[in-house]
């Protein structure tokens, strides 16, 4: 068995882990493992931008880090960790102006600024963009900065389990998709940075490849997922294949029209309209769809006809070819059909009261971007705030281990008897897939995203609820008896999948239990049955572990302390 | 009935054996080749091995050869590929005989050319990604966080946007040129040391630096403006237009 030693190891290569790993290399001997090419990761599907309060446009002259923490802590629905908000708040311009300085292609002021647009949720115009495609523009930049510096990549590795030695993270197992063959990553600092696990569900805006590897990896390693029930569904994805059509649209002045040409947004948001933030609107969405005044019952039009053709090519060519080439339908000419879909995971891995941000309660074990759960999204994240949060976290997680030192090391003897019994349960389980004569894995992946877009979607309630936890128990009890062939391992993708499957099954059944637990509705877990938001009871961070009786929750108080908590109105 | 969709597609081991397996599918509205792809590993071949990501034309992992037309798997209609009008003067791909191959009903499936075949539809990347990197595709100025920000007039920024979109998908690399020369750097890397050289912000040492690296005889000099990577490029970017202009501003004068 081949087996690697590092000072620190990065999983994900995505915005998060490449810029903590920039700033990690700089001193120790970094990696970081991805089981695909860096510019594949999914943040380069991000599209509206990144917030920070530059006040470069004359209407944002006024805007402050402070003013953008308060939009971000009213958005969260008062959820949010404040602390850790205001610090992502204060850094956001830093990390703009950096990002800039590596040569990020933002689009441009007449001043030659960069361009900043409005988005919802926020008071001032704050979002700073490359076109419809920012996310593509920064995480390019990223990866052409770590060519730069020579930084080391482990491609086309797949996290499989973290092993642990004297209570502390020793290391991780890797599959070597090449090769099939399983890896030991030796270190005493892990940085888990694997993106959303927004596949989970059936419509989701997400990448094929969110599935969740560090959360579950975290998980099977006893550190609890925290608030995922906050699921963000994104108001508008295109109709048939739910890819995310920007916020973006709407900020530079597109239209929601129902079935019967109403702009329904003013009957929930008369002044915010379709710039209210995403939860709200979603809502707004699924109910004209639910009370029979969409089309198809199925979506609404978001209209950008009225933008004209110059608009529309210059600042939205993206979505332009998303509708052209996915739907057919030319935004310049026809609206495009939209609805709600599953687009980020406010929650993910649970992180420890008080600790660093990013810290867990493994020691040495960190996390960072939307895997994890720090919080600075609480019950509702606002656009442009999550490419934001990986690289502010990036910089700052490694900025802080490497102020605090390398860790002593557990023994020799006792990582090496840890990575041996984790290979060892690895490849019985190999095998046992392989002998395994039960359902197809597509079976159990597909009952699983249904079950979670039908009854813990944007809308929920208990008897729903009840039965989606009660189809996840069954769908574990499946999944023990799934077959894949495991024979030939090189570039067995059915195998990987599996392995994605593994993780996200545990995501689900957590999803479910929590959103049940919650008996109140905040930011976007919406429960019919008890639609008034209660801070006496749920003021608090959900965190789901498991015993060997099954899932359990427990909570974590919220860092108030900074905006006082308030109704949330726009 | 659900309208079924034949496909033939290339398969190969890694280990010489090389051959094309037939599979039939039921097609749904608006179903991409990379979903048929999927459909395929999901219930008949779970070993079928192909590269995807984000199934939204952002990535750049699924390219492959779809009858005969390097495309992305998952920005292409399996319902428009038969009537989809189709690049002019596309070089001959060749990885296997399939003479059975019914070109009225059966999608055809190969993968990238000119690139080692490791699995099924998985080429070897390496080779693009050291020439990408060979071109040093990055600014070099030191990082700053200070305000306010280095200027850029909308105008300059124009010149490099159509560069910027380029998604490095491999798919430029079915250039005629890259058959013949496997040291040619390739399209994508010359658009790419394009944008660099032509942002405004980039220092004339780096642009110095870049130009030197594109005046190889194995790069700029070795397009031989087939323009085949324009045709085939499904993100604008127009690769064969920047070797052009590159010649234009530093061969030529």
């Amino acid at each position: 068995m081949n087996i690697e030693e590092f000072d620190v190891l990065i999983v994900g290569a995505g915005l998060s882990g490449l810029r903590a790993g920039l700033e990690l290399s700089k001193k120790w001997n970094a990696a970081v493992i991805s089981k695909v090419f860096p510019v594949r990761s999914h943040s380069g599907a991000a599209q509206g931008g990144i917030n920070a309060a530059l006040g470069n446009l004359e209407e944002g002259k006024e805007d402050t880090p402070k003013s953008h923490a308060f939009d971000t802590v009213k958005g969260s629905d008062y959820l949010a960790d404040q602390d850790v908000v205001m610090f992502m708040c204060e850094e956001a311009p830093k990390i703009v102006i950096e990002f800039e300085s590596m040569g990020a292609p933002f689009s441009r002021l007449e001043s030659g600024l960069i361009a900043q647009r409005p988005f919802g949720g926020a008071g001032f115009p704050r979002t700073c963009y490359a076109g419809d495609r920012t996310g593509h523009a920064l995480l390019h930049t990223l990866n052409e900065q770590s060519v730069r510096n020579g930084l080391t990549f482990f491609d086309e590795y797949f996290l499989v389990d973290l092993f642990i030695a004297e209570g502390k993270i020793a290391g991780l197992i890797a599959l070597d998709i090449a090769k099939g063959e399983l890896v030991s990553f030796r270190s005493p600092y892990i940085i888990l940075a694997t993106g959303g696990f927004g596949r989970i569900f059936k419509y989701s805006t997400n990448a094929v490849i969110n599935t969740g590897d560090g959360v579950g990896a975290a998980f099977r390693a006893g550190v609890p997922m925290q608030d995922v029930e906050f699921v963000q569904f994104h108001p508008t994805t295109l109709y048939g294949t739910n890819i995310l059509i920007t916020e973006g649209a709407r900020g530079e002045g597109g239209y929601l029209f129902n079935s019967k040409s109403e702009r329904f947004m003013k009957n929930t948001a008369p002044k915010a309209m379709e710039l209210a933030p995403r939860d709200i609107v979603a809502r707004a969405i699924e109910t004209e769809v639910i009370e029979g005044r969409g089309f198809e019952d199925a979506y609404v039009h978001l209209d950008l006809t009225h933008l004209g053709a110059e608009r529309i090519k210059e600042r939205l060519p993206g979505i332009r070819e998303i509708s052209i080439y996915f739907a057919g339908v030319d935004p310049i000419e026809q609206p495009i059909l939209v609805q709600p879909g599953q687009h980020y995971s406010m929650g993910g891995i649970g992180t420890k009261f008080n600790g660093d941000y990013g810290e867990t309660d493994l020691s040495g074990l960190y996390t960072i971007g939307e895997c994890s759960c720090l919080s600075v999204h609480g019950a509702n994240r606002l656009g442009g705030n999550s490419l934001l949060e990986t690289a502010v976290f990036g910089r700052y997680l490694g900025r802080t281990l490497l102020k605090k030192g390398l860790p002593k090391k557990s023994s020799s003897s006792d990582i090496k008897a840890a990575e041996e019994k984790t290979i060892d349960k690895i490849e019985k389980l190999f095998k046992k897939w392989d002998q395994n004569s039960g359902k197809k894995p597509v079976d159990v992946r597909n009952e699983m995203g249904e079950t979670l877009n039908r009854y813990v979607g944007v809308y929920r309630q208990k008897d729903d609820l009840e039965k989606a936890n009660n189809v996840l128990k069954r769908l574990q009890k499946d999944f023990l008896s799934v077959h894949v062939s495991t024979e030939d391992r090189r570039f067995n993708y059915g195998l990987l999948r599996n392995l994605e499957l593994r993780s996200m099954i545990d995501i689900a059944e957590a999803t479910a239990l929590s959103s049940l637990w919650r008996k109140e509705s905040r930011g976007a877990h919406f429960r019919t049955d008890y639609p008034i938001r209660n801070d006496d009871e749920y003021l608090v961070h959900t965190m789901v572990y498991r015993n060997k009786d099954g899932l359990k929750i427990k909570t974590k108080p919220v860092k108030l302390g900074i905006f006082a908590v308030k109704e949330r109105k726009y | 009935m659900v309208e079924q969709q034949k496909f033939l597609v290339y398969r190969n081991s890694g280990n010489g054996d090389i051959h094309y397996d037939r599979f039939e599918i039921p097609v749904s509205k608006g179903m991409s080749v990379l979903d048929a792809l999927f459909y395929i590993q999901d219930h008949y071949d779970s070993m079928l091995a192909f590269r995807y990501a984000c199934r939204g034309a952002i990535c750049g992992s699924c390219g492959i050869i779809i009858d005969k037309v390097p495309l992305l798997a998952c920005r292409t209609q399996v319902s428009t590929v038969k009537t989809a009008k189709k690049p002019i003067n596309l070089p001959e791909f060749r990885f296997g005989d399939h003479p059975d191959w019914n070109q009225e009903t059966e999608i055809l499936i190969e993968p990238l050319p000119n690139m080692t075949i490791l699995k099924d539809l998985v080429v070897d990347m390496k080779p693009f990604w050291k020439f990408y990197k060979e071109i040093e595709p990055f600014f070099n100025r030191k990082w700053n966080d200070i305000a306010p920000e280095s200027t850029q007039s909308p105008s300059q920024m124009k010149k490099i946007e159509r560069l910027v979109y380029c998604i490095l998908c491999g798919l430029c690399w079915a250039c005629p040129v890259s058959i013949k020369n496997p040291n040619y750097l390739g399209p994508a890397q010359l658009a790419k040391a394009e944008r660099f050289i032509s942002d405004s912000r980039i220092s004339k040492e780096k642009q110095k630096t870049i130009v030197s690296c594109i005046l190889r005889e194995d790069a700029v000099p070795a397009c031989e403006k087939y323009f085949v990577c324009n045709r085939v490029c499904p993100k604008g970017v127009m690769p064969g237009t920047a070797i052009k202009n590159l010649r234009y501003e530093w061969m030529d004068k």
